[in-house]
């Protein structure tokens, strides 16, 4: 088991590393630099003439004239040597204030809509299966169909209307108006997690279409195997027995598309986030896309993919120790 | 087990055992796509989807013809209207033909707006093939003939409403389809080759190239892929024109959507390279390129077919996605995300619900396209019959 | 010697996307306390659904015949009518397991990979036997070690995958004994297994079977080991039984035609130099089924106009046999 996490474990940082470059060269492709953008945000409007001398100077201030490998050594080692994310230019502080708490927002939004997509899809797919052919089924299964075939966005809309309606005007966002500067409270808390549903709803929605699907399958699969006959022969009770058998392995491929699902919601976040007005990193990111704020977005991107492939490692984790089988093959 | 030469059984039982060899005959040696062909008929569901695609399809290539007015021209007259649905009765009595009742502008007695009330005086009839404005179908046949208008060419219908500007919902959704849909393809297009060239490379030649690649794959299957995208559509410059932004982001959707079909080719390839007749095809000499393309290839033709119709889906709705957030595809042009931008709020689902149709396009899209992915896998898997 | 099991008349069908088809039609037998029924057919001839009906193991799709009776003395005496029961509930719970026992063809698959040996041999225990966890335990271990498994002790805590074929089914046979079943169904225990393993496996089975006095039904398509382990056999074709009898006279005379054919297909050391004849044709599929005698179209012997026409009945041509061929009925033979 020691082996097996170390392995994964040096697989995981060179994943990362490799991400980490693609990162950077997504950051370089905008056409200029940050000094052709710091200087414009800065003098403009200003009326002061900025010569390409003035660019330049900037440039060597901020580093900017190294090669791109130096550029690239400098970056990643002050994230990891000093969690240093660079400069967050439109907004002129560091990259980890603009960040700040926005991280632990996302991983709440997260988790409530992986624990969502789990709670729902899980039984639903097992009951699907058990069921098979029947007319709850095939509602499902038209369920599924359209869960995936919707834009998130439609559908976020379309809950906040919804929402709108029924619980007041105040339901968008991640927190009330009174709490959204607020500082940190069990209060403030609370709040969030009253607005936590809505984005977990949405987010959640096409992980369960699909999760429902996979579950279904496997469960359809392990119920006409041997091992559940077998244990039905023996006089096993009809419902322990879907639990302990059939159901205990219909679970393995959800818990191994873990990092599937996160890299999932992680893609919806921006989008929703926008139509939702969520706080959180996925409407920042989108900001530093359309500003161009480079810095900022690198360092989400990066964020997010490391919270994938780490889900990804505990994934296989949690499936190794779920199957004993794995283990002795890794 | 019946054995045809049986002196026992009559002349009409022998004709019977007769037609159904024949059937049985013509079964057994029909080509692989024969028989693809005909369990994907059975599949009802798909030939449906395959129908409402064929139908998107045809009305986005000819865009010019079926949408009655161009996707900027406006209609002063009609800002933000409702639907016209066509009629045959009104007050005055009923007709043969449809029809609609136009307009006229009254002051909102509340808030003294201006806005446009129907006007039950006034018929103006629909017809097909109506003159309209001069066009060029495909780009290059002149016409000024649309498939559906109105018989006077001084009045507009909007079957599905018009938006702020006053612009035709149902023309620009035409126009839209044909931009959201061509994304598509070439994006799959271009995803397809690079999975092709990249998976190709990984199972043939395995070992340390299949490693790297490995690797490669992995990283871009882990980053969430519309952020991904987003940050490279955000690094297309604010100038480019309309058309160099459509190819880009034809490219930025193509560059990614390799992985997972790369990886069923390089399996694939890898579980088939041992294979007696490609090593003797090896043996014998031949290029890999040959090898590859002659040999290897068309024994998973029919998996990689369907991979490539489950992968429209993705494809579209990132589209959407990006154009949505205003960082795909730009007004002027139109494309389904792109008309979707001005459906960005509650306000709009509760004041202009109709800009949400073109929605409606992307949903029957995705399912059209996923439904006859899972047609083609089931009329693709010889095992399917056994269900 | 006490009756513990009747079968009559059973049938079974299936509903199917081509239709329903009856794969087991009028089938009876029975078992008595510490004899060995075997029951021998080629595949498809309904041997293992006939004994999933026993135990209402059949899928939804699955439906008995209006006359079939299935009765079963239970150890206390009661009479159980299993085709009156449900397919789930606590009625057909009491059977399967702690009366009824069944051993599958394929020893990894009976097991569930997930849990150890001893969990789920616990688990069988402690549904059947008033023991709490330390009893079962070792109870399981002892079980173990009486099918032969060393070093039980540590065995009970091993995943089924890390025992090997012939280890695997004995823990299965333990498994299935250590609920105490008084009639145990070995459906094939020994085909996925090596020829040299396949003989000790059906000496222990045998050896437990005389040590616990249960009854068993064993099926197979080898003659052979129906030699070495049956007292009884029936002999099945196509949902049918077509011979039955004690098994060493069936053996060493055959009356029907496709006994006559298994038996033509076990190499022998005295047949050595003959070559191998199995019974010619195919076996039709359960919804193409013959009329008349089922067996008719690969028959060497049929009498044309009436094996095509009419299902022949059973004939008990010796106190204790009785084969269903119109060659041994004496319409039969007057009509030939
Ligand atoms: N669930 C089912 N649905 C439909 N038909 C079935 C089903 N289960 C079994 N059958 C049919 O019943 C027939 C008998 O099957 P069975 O498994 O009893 O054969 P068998 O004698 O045990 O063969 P084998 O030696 O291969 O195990 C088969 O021809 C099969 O077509
Ligand atoms: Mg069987």
């Amino acid at each position: 088991m020691l082996r097996f996490t170390l392995e994964r474990l040096i697989g995981m940082a060179i994943t990362m590393l490799l991400v980490s470059l693609m990162v950077f060269i997504i950051m370089e492709i905008p056409p200029g630099d940050y000094a052709d953008r710091y200087a414009f945000r800065k003098y403009s409007g200003t009326g002061v003439n900025v010569t390409e001398a003035d660019i330049q100077a900037i440039r060597v201030e901020l580093g900017l004239d190294k090669p791109m490998i130096f550029r690239y050594f400098d970056w990643i080692g002050g994230i990891v040597l000093r969690g240093d994310f660079g400069q967050a230019f439109a907004f002129e502080t560091s990259v980890v204030k603009v960040i700040g708490d926005k991280v632990w927002l996302t991983t709440g939004i997260l988790f409530a809509t992986l624990i969502l997509t789990y709670l729902i899809s899980i039984p639903i797919g097992i009951y699907a299966a058990v069921r098979r052919g029947s007319a709850v089924d095939y509602g499902l299964t038209i369920f599924s169909y359209l869960g995936l075939a919707l834009p998130n966005f439609l559908l976020a809309l379309v809950m906040l209307y919804f929402a709108n309606r029924w619980f007041g005007a105040d339901i968008g966002g991640l927190f009330s108006a009174e709490y959204r500067d607020a500082p940190w409270s069990l209060a403030k808390v609370w709040d969030m997690l009253k607005h936590l549903w809505l984005p977990a709803v949405v987010l959640a929605w096409s992980a369960v279409a699909y999760q429902i699907q996979t579950v279904r399958a496997t469960m359809s699969d392990e119920l006409n195997k041997l091992s559940v006959t077998a244990a039905r022969a023996r006089g096993v009770p009809e419902r322990r027995l879907l639990i302990k058998y059939p159901a205990r392995l219909a679970i393995n491929p959800v818990v191994s598309t873990i990092g599937f699902d996160v890299n999932r919601i992680f893609s919806e976040l921006p989008i929703v986030a926008v139509v939702l007005g969520l706080t959180d990193l996925g409407e920042l990111l989108l900001k530093a896309y359309l500003d161009l704020d480079m810095n900022v977005a690198g360092a989400i991107l990066l964020l997010l993919t490391f919270a994938i492939v780490f889900m990804n490692f505990l994934s296989d984790l949690l499936l190794a120790w779920l199957d004993p089988r794995i283990k002795l093959g890794a | 087990m019946t054995d045809m030469s049986d002196p026992d059984l009559t002349p009409k039982q022998k004709r019977q055992l007769e037609k159904e060899h024949q059937q049985r005959l013509k079964y057994y040696s029909a080509s692989q796509w024969t028989l693809i062909w005909w369990r994907f008929k059975r599949h009802r569901a798909a030939m449906l989807a395959a129908v409402l695609l064929g139908l998107m399809a045809l009305a986005g290539i000819f865009a010019e013809f079926v949408a009655p007015y161009g996707p900027v021209t406006r209609d002063t007259k009609y800002i933000e209207g409702p639907p016209q649905i066509p009629k045959f009765c009104d007050d005055n009595g009923c007709s043969l033909r449809p029809f609609i009742n136009g307009t006229k502008t009254e002051r909102d007695p509340v808030t003294l707006r201006a806005i446009s009330v129907p006007d039950p005086d006034t018929r103006y009839y629909i017809s097909l093939f109506v003159k309209g404005e001069s066009v060029k179908v495909l780009g290059f046949i002149p016409t000024d003939r649309h498939l559906i208008g109105l018989d006077d060419p001084d009045q507009k219908i909007h079957f599905w409403g018009t938006d702020d500007l006053g612009r035709d919902v149902f023309s620009r959704t035409i126009y839209a389809t044909r931009t959201s849909l061509s994304i598509g393809v070439l994006g799959v297009l271009i995803s397809f080759f690079l999975a092709l060239a990249i998976g190709g490379a990984a199972g043939f030649f395995g070992g340390m190239t299949d490693n790297v690649i490995q690797r490669v794959t992995e990283v871009i299957r882990v980053v969430p892929i519309i952020p991904l995208y987003m940050g490279l559509a955000a690094a297309m410059p604010k100038e480019w024109s309309t058309t160099q932004v459509y190819f880009a982001m034809t490219l930025i959707l193509g560059l990614f959507g390799w992985p997972t079909l790369a990886r069923r080719i390089r399996s694939q390839l890898l579980s088939i390279r041992n294979e007696d007749y490609v090593v003797a095809a090896r043996l014998a000499g031949a290029r890999p390129r040959r090898i590859i393309t002659q040999h290897m290839l068309p024994s998973f033709t029919s998996f990689i077919i369907v991979d490539l119709v489950i992968s429209f889906p993705y494809m579209i709705l990132s589209e959407t996605a990006l154009s949505f957030v205003g960082l795909g595809l730009r007004p002027p042009s139109v494309s389904w995300g792109v008309l979707l931008q001005q459906a960005q709020s509650v306000r709009a689902i509760e004041q202009t619900p109709w800009l949400f149709i073109p929605a409606v396009f992307v949903v029957v899209a995705v399912l059209a396209f996923t439904v006859i992915g899972d047609g083609l896998r089931d009329a693709a898997d010889p095992y399917s019959e056994a269900k | 010697m006490s009756r513990m099991l009747t079968v009559e008349n059973l049938s079974i069908s299936f509903r199917t996307d081509e239709g329903v088809i009856t794969p087991v039609q009028g089938v009876s037998f029975h078992v008595d306390q510490g004899r060995t029924l075997g029951l021998v057919g080629e595949s498809g001839s309904g041997k293992s659904v006939s004994t999933k009906a026993l135990m209402r193991l059949l899928p939804g799709t699955a439906s008995l015949g209006a006359d079939t009776r299935m009765h079963y003395t239970t150890k206390d005496g009661r009479v159980v009518e299993i085709e009156t029961l449900a397919n789930d509930g606590e009625p057909i719970r009491k059977l399967r397991g702690g009366e009824i026992g069944m051993i599958f063809q394929e020893p990894m698959a009976s097991f569930s990979p997930v849990y150890t040996i001893g969990n789920q041999m616990m688990e069988a225990i402690q549904l059947h036997r008033p023991m709490g966890r330390r009893e079962a335990r070792s109870y399981a271990v002892e079980m173990l070690n009486k099918v032969g498994i060393s070093n039980a002790e540590a065995r009970v805590d091993q995943y089924p995958h890390e025992l090997s074929g012939g280890m695997r089914q004995r823990a299965m046979i333990a498994l299935t004994l250590s609920a105490g079943p008084a009639l145990l169904i070995a459906d094939e225990p020994t085909t996925a297994l090596d020829v040299t393993i396949q003989a000790q496996v059906l000496d222990l089975m045998r050896d437990l079977q005389q040590e616990l006095g249960m009854g068993m039904i064993f099926i197979t398509h080898d003659l052979g080991v129906i030699a070495q382990i049956a007292d009884d056999v029936a002999v099945m074709y196509l949902g049918t039984i077509v011979e039955r009898g004690p098994a060493r006279e069936v053996i060493r005379a055959p009356q029907h035609p496709y006994t006559q054919g298994l038996l033509a297909a076990i190499p022998s050391l005295d047949k050595l130099h003959d070559r191998l004849s199995p019974v010619p044709g195919d076996i039709p599929s359960p919804n193409a089924r013959p009329t008349g005698c089922p067996f008719h179209t690969r028959c060497a012997q049929k009498i044309a106009g009436l094996c095509d026409a009419r299902p022949p009945r059973e004939i008990q041509t010796q106190p204790g046999r009785a084969v269903r061929c119109w060659l041994h009925d004496d319409e039969g033979r007057n009509a030939a």
